[in-house]
């Protein structure tokens, strides 16, 4: 049985386009933090729940969850050889990957029912 | 078979060259900053939720402890960041030379402690 997501050369492609986003995403958000004139809630309200920024969080969120997935997956892959402790620590991945990517999506619509 | 062949790698007897040291700590860093993430997303949450929560987070932020982990992540984001910088390079064939690759490794070095003081000094944490 093969796994799709484990091989082939789509992970490594993914890795890399999901780093090129997040270097981008790490300058725009290190350029609002310093050209802030002051860091109140807000303020920082204001920033997260602009349309824009959050969509650009969002995204955000997605290319981090895709890049840790592959980094944690390689590491477990080349260091957990026990294919049962594998597939455990496999799904216990995900499944912190998932659930704080939920939790932040929860966090950015709820911009949308307080306003 | 020849049995002197060395049956397990000692890890502390490895002396890696430069490069390699950096490729092994953008694993740790990266490694670091996974296990920071659910707590990162309890904070974000908090630090939106209310004036009052935002205020607790800022408290929580200060404490002595929890600046030197602030400290720590800032450092594993740096270095997985321009080490990343340099892997992307790398794929792209800039740097893969012996003289280059080192010239690369070190420019990693400096950018991230250059970072790291900036951010420092800069917010004054």
């Amino acid at each position: 049985m093969s796994l799709y997501v484990l091989e082939g050369l789509r992970p490594w492609v993914i890795q890399r386009v999901s780093a090129v986003y997040i270097v981008l995403f790490i300058i725009y958000t290190t350029v609002c933090i310093f050209s802030a004139d002051s860091i109140t809630y807000i303020a920082w309200k204001d920033w997260l729940y602009n349309p824009f920024n959050t969509t650009v969080v969002g995204i955000f969120v997605i290319a981090l969850l895709f890049h840790a997935w592959i980094g944690m997956r390689d590491v477990v892959l080349d260091y957990v050889h026990n294919i049962m402790l594998r597939i455990f620590i496999l799904a216990m991945l995900i499944g912190v990957l998932i659930g704080s990517g939920l939790w932040v999506f929860r966090i950015l619509l709820l911009s949308v029912v307080n306003g | 078979m020849n049995d002197n062949r060395p049956v397990y790698l000692n890890l502390l007897k490895i002396r890696l060259p430069l490069a390699g040291m950096i490729s092994f700590a953008h694993r740790i860093t990266g490694v670091v900053l996974f296990l920071a993430l659910p707590f990162a997303v309890y904070l974000l949450g908090l630090s939106i939720e209310s004036e009052q929560s935002f205020q607790n987070v800022q408290q929580i932020l200060n404490r002595p402890f929890m600046v030197l982990v602030q400290v720590l992540l800032l450092w594993s984001i740096a270095h997985h960041f321009f080490a990343g910088i340099r892997f992307l390079l790398i794929d792209a064939e800039i740097g893969v030379e012996k003289s280059s690759a080192r010239l690369g490794s070190w420019i990693v070095l400096v950018a991230e402690a250059v970072t790291l003081f900036v951010i420092v000094c800069g917010v004054g944490l």
